[in-house]
């Protein structure tokens, strides 16, 4: 317990004027009356009138236990082990920068999307020319990431028919063997027949 | 200026716009010395109503694979052929009824496809009212895989009048195609089809991992980067 100045104590009693005191002093007894005030203005029931009081009182309901669980600050401790948190920064990450099919992919039902497979064994470069690239080359360049010679590209197109070729090495006409339809092209060889449908939904 | 000069400006400004057009897109693209033949069949192509792209698309694919510019002349000329015979087909069987660029094409790649014009006429025919480019397709796959035209044009009718449409057609001659590389012959493959209709699988969908690589090209009149 914090004891009072006796000077102050001696004020408090009256048996001095408050003028004889320190500002300090002053400010403990001006704290030490605003005490006495909220203490006189209180209602005076004991410690065990309240716990009684608060024993008797209903319990409150499982609404209103909810409803003061969600509105209640708590203090949630959580024990991970560095290596669990490191793993666990490591996935979202990865999630984060994982390519999606992002807003630049949503397709229109006028669109769908061409897989182009072929095996080029040792080809340096291979490419998909055709009337969805006007004929130029350079717009679909495949790709054989494992160096297994099977080279892959899948990009959108507009939903129908569409004519191509592959091109190995920048000069090589190739007609692809999957397509599955072919049309000559009237150069003497033979176009693939590729027919985009839009994708399910 | 030089006369020759004068002549192109003169040629420029008074060629239609769509002749300018294919001729902006042409240039640089194919052979100079093609060009004059290929803009005047592009020209009388557009002057008659018929799709003039197929005929530039011919031409570019000419130019990029190098062909010599008779050749390329040829096979557009060769092309020009095709969709006006696509064109008289659709009109004879539709009474009259003007056919779109995309169901003129449609019939010109059967018929490049060797799809013969009685049997477009027959399925069109039968599929009034319906887009023939499916439909001609899925006759065409199956006598590339050794069918009657009889016979494939049969079950495309019929797969259409259980209800299949557009290009579910298709569906029904790649079951076809599927029932033969499971080893069964071809009048089995037929009937197993046959019995299955409508319920034809439709294809796989893609893998998302296949579709998430999926990227858009440049628009064509845009070199790619």
């Amino acid at each position: 317990m914090t004891r009072i100045d006796p000077l102050v104590h001696r004020v408090l009693d009256g048996e001095l004027p408050s003028e004889v005191l320190t500002p300090a002093q002053r400010a403990e007894l001006d704290r030490l009356e605003r005490a006495g005030t909220l203490l006189a203005d209180g209602p005076l029931t004991s410690v065990a009138d309240r716990v009684m009081a608060e024993v008797r009182r209903p319990a409150p309901g499982v609404a209103q236990r909810l409803a003061r669980w969600f509105a209640e600050r708590h203090t949630i401790t959580i024990s991970v082990r560095p290596a669990w948190s490191l793993a666990l920064a490591a996935v979202l990450a990865a999630i984060a920068i994982m390519p999606g099919r992002g807003p630049g992919l949503i397709l229109s039902a006028e669109e769908g999307i061409a897989q182009f497979v072929g095996r080029f064994p040792g080809a340096k470069s291979v490419e998909v020319v055709g009337s969805f690239t006007d004929w130029r080359p350079g717009a679909v360049v495949l790709r054989d990431d494992d160096h297994d010679g099977v080279w892959r590209g899948v990009v959108v197109l507009p939903v129908g028919q569409h004519e191509y070729m592959f091109v190995v090495d920048g000069e090589r006409w190739v007609t692809d063997p999957l397509a599955g339809r072919f049309v000559d092209d009237g150069f003497g060889r033979q176009n693939a027949l590729l027919i985009v449908r839009p994708v399910p939904r | 200026m030089t006369v020759g000069r004068a002549a192109v400006w003169w040629l420029v400004a008074t060629a239609p716009l769509a002749g300018q057009e294919a001729r902006a897109r042409l240039a640089g693209r194919v052979p100079g010395a093609a060009l004059p033949a290929l803009d005047s069949i592009v020209l009388a192509a557009g002057d008659e109503g018929i799709p003039t792209e197929p005929l530039i698309q011919k031409a570019l694919e000419g130019g990029a694979k190098g062909a010599p510019p008779e050749r390329i002349v040829a096979a557009v000329s060769l092309s020009a052929s095709q969709l006006r015979r696509a064109r008289a087909l659709l009109r004879s069987t539709s009474e009259g009824q003007p056919a779109g660029p995309a169901e003129v094409t449609a019939v010109a790649a059967a018929l490049a496809r060797g799809v013969s014009p009685q049997l477009v006429e027959s399925l069109t025919a039968a599929l009034s009212g319906e887009p023939t480019g499916p439909s001609l397709h899925a006759v065409a796959d199956l006598i590339g895989h050794g069918f009657t035209e009889d016979a494939a044009v049969g079950l495309i009718v019929d797969a259409a009048h259980q209800g299949l449409r557009g290009l579910r057609l298709l569906d029904v001659a790649a079951a076809v195609v599927l029932e033969l590389q499971r080893g069964r012959s071809r009048a089995m493959a037929l009937a197993r089809v046959q019995d299955m209709l409508p319920t034809v699988p439709a294809p796989p969908r893609l893998a998302p991992a296949t579709v998430s690589k999926a990227r858009r090209l440049p628009p064509p009149s845009e070199p790619p980067p």
